[in-house]
């Protein structure tokens, strides 16, 4: 049997991944060169074949294995996927195996779903919201600092001590707000310090600090640390903001 | 935010023109990130922690914490759900979201992911449907992509016509189109016209190019044409073609054996060995060098070189001898069930998802056979389904270990309550509350009085109170005095000290009710926190019972739900396991049936090669003696 041929960029994994994160944030497709690259970081080329792709040699009729000579063909046609004996013992039929696919998502579902229940019942046991303190982080651009820790510190006790990897940077520098700090505190007046170390302008090490008084009320409070670049002086800017 | 400068470069640009601040039908618009929860729900798919993007994303929504970014959180979501295989769940939410008021732009490039998901999941009437979802005018790239991926669903679904009446009248970029031909020239050889490939995929098989993609492209097209040309008898077209293909590459195997068996049709067995000594060299792994051990002694036999090919055959069969044994220890292991938990131990990072590719093999003895059978890909699914079911039965495992941590809270929290209910009970039961807003209201009604009758004493400090109190003593005694020159001394002189007296109290009269009412703002301050205090205390005496059991209750019914779920993960991991171990011994077996059948073939001729041998020397013999006749000669069947 003749296989159809893909291109290699054809539905690389990756590259389809991050064009649906575009998608959804409405940003443009990326170029071809992005799946080239995750096609190239695959050691073997049969495990790296795209899926539906083509393995060496699929391209020519199946009958190549057994020559084309009559003479030399095998005795017996070989045995197509799907309608093996496992392993288990039982075989599994092609229409179990779609049958296994279906049962598979339905498991995954189940348990993404009893997933979000059990996230929900920790945070609202843990971190009611009457007296629940979010702390967020958000950056801007970053091209005067690059974020290394942050320290924060609420009524004079460190409550948070968070060291960031380059990616985790590079999500805050896409767009992404990390939670940093998730607690809870009485109602009432609290200071929030925080503490920024990393690499300012001329790759110089720069640590600087913010502070907020806040109130706490009945509901819960979000915090938000913003690092923004103030294009003007050529530094960072840290500042908090109260979300009421 | 990179975001928000984004949005403010598009806000710059319709202030600057009025084209530019018409909606973009490709595009959403930008985020603005304007609920914290949002972008913490988008840090974690920048880190590309999908797992946890969606719980969050789905706990979220369960508090209503994004109100301001519903639609992309649903978008989001669904894209979320495809990465992690739940491409039915991602169709389902598409299929509603997708709704006219969705950029046209958006719209089509979810349809044709979807379309990819769903074609290399194997669900081909779904991804038919998907794709031709897809509407309106498509950039280049995104146009060749859809065209070539609607190609590959009407040739995996056996229409070859309709594919070839698609890719006939398609035309694209370059790349792309080089594709489209070899797909149109491999749709035409399966609906039985080669005289209409042959020109497609030469055309193919001639282009000019240095990057290795095309190379093994141009190497397939003249491959696949060779080989047609073979099977349908014409060895003499066959040859240039097979000639075509580079003899280091992927398919040079399979091409040295077309030439061989091309020479052979045409009688040249001695051209014909030329190729396949060459391949009898290579990796005994591959097809095409396994029948070469029996081409090659079949050519020698054909040449009358019956020493020689004797000698081949039984070097064919002590390989294939050998090859055999590997395989069925390789076989043996697979089914001990061990194969797919040592593939991926070897994983590094990332434990789940869709868009996942494996990296290396275990170093086992029958790894060398798993590139082959990790090649396929039903067993590439199948073994992401598998990666997923390990890590989800982790996460169970995680969360049934907490749910444990989370009851004795729980229990703790109830014995505390208890402990501590009598003091509250008592505290509420005192009215303390009450019995302080009564005295505040006695306070307040006491300054105000002496405000009004400018009772200036009554404000002073102790020591002033204590002496205006000595002078109103001593007034009274002087008033019942007898009368004298003394007694009018003493009068004048504690006139005197009382009018010195009144003036200061008098003097410092207003700034003291001042800071008396003052005090008595303070005083409500305090009050009505004690007061929400109070009401706090009263509710969580009424609620506290009914959250703890509410949350036991949840708890409880967590449990069996995780329960349930570990049982289901164990059953589904181990019936997905033994189909994978199916599909892989499955392709081993048929790898040992293909070395049987040679065994059979190998076997059958040595046979003959030694019965016609006696068969010579017997007529030799024969011809020594005059009455004996010849024996026929045998034809080799290799």
């Amino acid at each position: 049997m003749l296989h159809v041929a893909h291109p290699r960029r054809f539905l690389a994994p990756r590259a389809v991944a991050l064009r649906l994160v575009a998608l959804a944030l409405g940003m443009l497709i990326l170029a071809p060169s992005m799946s080239a690259r995750a096609q190239s970081a695959a050691v073997p080329p049969a495990i790296a074949a795209p899926a539906g792709s083509a393995a060496p040699g699929a391209a020519a009729p199946k009958t190549s294995a057994a020559s084309p000579a009559p003479q030399a063909a095998p005795a017996s046609a070989p045995a197509p996927a799907g309608t093996a004996v496992s392993a288990g013992g039982a075989p599994e039929s092609a229409t179990d195996t779609r049958g296994l696919d279906q049962d598979i998502q339905g498991l995954k579902k189940d348990v993404v779903d009893l997933n979000r229940d059990l996230f929900v019942l920790e945070e609202e046991l843990l971190f009611p919201a009457n007296t629940q303190v979010a702390v967020f982080i958000s950056m801007d651009v970053g091209d005067f600092f690059l974020l290394d820790a942050v320290t924060l510190k609420i009524d004079q006790k460190e409550v948070a001590n968070y060291l960031y990897t380059p990616r985790e940077v590079e999500a805050l520098a896409k767009g992404g707000v990390q939670r940093l700090y998730l607690g809870n505190l009485k109602a009432g007046q609290h200071e929030l310090v925080a503490f920024f170390s990393g690499q300012g302008p001329h790759e110089r090490d720069y640590r600087r600090g913010a502070t907020l008084k806040f109130e706490k009320g009945i509901g819960a409070k979000y915090l938000e640390l913003k690092i923004n670049d103030r294009q003007r002086r050529q530094q960072p800017e840290f500042e908090i903001k109260d979300w009421e | 935010m990179r975001l928000l400068v984004l949005m403010a470069a598009v806000a710059m640009l319709a202030t600057q023109s009025v084209e530019a601040a018409r909606p973009n039908p490709e595009k959403l618009p930008p985020t603005h990130i304007r609920d914290l929860h949002y972008g913490d729900v988008l840090f974690y798919v920048y880190t590309d922690d999908d797992f946890e993007a969606i719980t969050r994303l789905n706990a979220y929504e369960h508090w209503n914490l994004l109100p301001h970014h519903e639609p992309e959180a649903q978008l989001l979501l669904g894209g979320l759900y495809l990465s992690l295989g739940l491409h039915n769940e991602a169709g389902a939410r598409f299929e509603k979201l997708l709704t006219p008021d969705i950029p046209i732009g958006v719209r089509n490039r979810a349809w044709f992911y979807l379309a990819q998901v769903w074609y290399a999941r194997g669900y081909l009437e779904r991804a038919e449907h998907a794709i031709r979802e897809v509407q309106g005018t498509l950039t280049p790239a995104l146009d060749a992509e859809k065209e070539h991926l609607l190609a590959n669903i009407l040739l995996r679904q056996g229409r070859f016509d309709d594919a070839i009446q698609l890719l006939r009248g398609w035309n694209g970029p370059a790349d792309w189109m080089a594709y489209a031909r070899f797909n149109l020239g491999v749709a035409l050889i399966r609906a039985g016209r080669l005289s209409e490939a042959d020109p497609v995929l030469s055309a193919v098989g001639t282009l000019t190019s240095n990057k290795e993609e095309l190379l093994a492209l141009k190497d397939r097209a003249n491959l696949a044409l060779g080989f047609a040309y073979v099977q349908a008898d014409k060895p003499q077209q066959a040859l240039p073609v097979l000639g075509r293909v580079r003899l280091k590459g992927p398919y040079s195997n399979k091409a040295l054996l077309g030439t061989g068996w091309a020479d052979a049709a045409l009688g040249d067995y001695r051209r014909a060995l030329t190729p396949w000594l060459e391949l009898r060299d290579r990796n005994l792994l591959d097809s095409a060098v396994q029948e070469s051990y029996l081409a090659v002694p079949y050519a020698f036999g054909k040449l009358a070189a019956n020493a020689q090919a004797a000698q081949y055959y039984e070097s064919a069969l002590e390989s294939f001898d050998a090859e055999d044994g590997r395989l069925d220890l390789a076989i043996t292991r697979i089914r001990d069930g061990k194969m797919l938990d040592a593939i991926l131990d070897k994983e590094q990072g990332k434990h789940y998802g869709w868009f996942w590719q494996l990296q290396s093999l275990p170093e086992a003895p029958e790894s060398r056979y798993l590139y082959a059978v990790l090649a396929g890909h039903d067993f590439q699914e199948g073994l992401k389904n598998y990666r997923d079911l390990v890590y989800l039965g982790h996460t169970l495992e995680h969360w049934s270990g907490s749910m444990e941590a989370l009851g004795d809270m729980i229990d703790t929290r109830g014995r505390a309550y208890a402990e501590r209910l009598p003091r509250a009970d008592a505290l509420l039961a005192s009215g303390a509350a009450d019995e302080l807003q009564r005295r505040r209201e006695e306070l307040a009604g006491r300054l105000n009085s002496v405000a009004a009758e400018v009772d200036v004493a009554a404000l002073g400090s102790p020591e002033e109170r204590e002496q205006w109190g000595q002078i109103q003593r001593i007034e009274g005694l002087l008033a019942s005095a007898p009368p004298g020159k003394e007694t009018d001394e003493y009068r004048e002189r504690l006139r005197l000290v009382k009018g010195v007296l009144y003036y200061h109290l008098d003097e410092a009269f207003r700034a003291r009710v001042w800071q008396q009412r003052r005090a008595i703002k303070d005083l409500d301050l305090a009050l009505v926190e004690a007061q929400n205090r109070w009401v706090r205390v009263q509710h969580a005496r009424k609620s506290v019972p009914a959250n703890t059991g509410e949350f036991s209750a949840r708890i409880a019914a967590l449990q069996v739900r995780i329960e349930a779920l570990q049982a289901r993960l164990v059953s589904t991991q181990q019936r997905q396991n033994g189909y994978l171990a199916g599909l892989a011994v499955a392709q081993l077996q048929e790898q040992k049936e293909r070395l049987a059948a040679y065994r059979v073939q190998a076997r059958f001729e040595l046979a003959s090669m030694y019965d016609r041998a006696q068969d010579t020397e017997q007529t030799h013999k024969a011809n020594d003696a005059p009455a004996a006749a010849p024996a026929p000669a045998t034809e080799p069947k290799p």
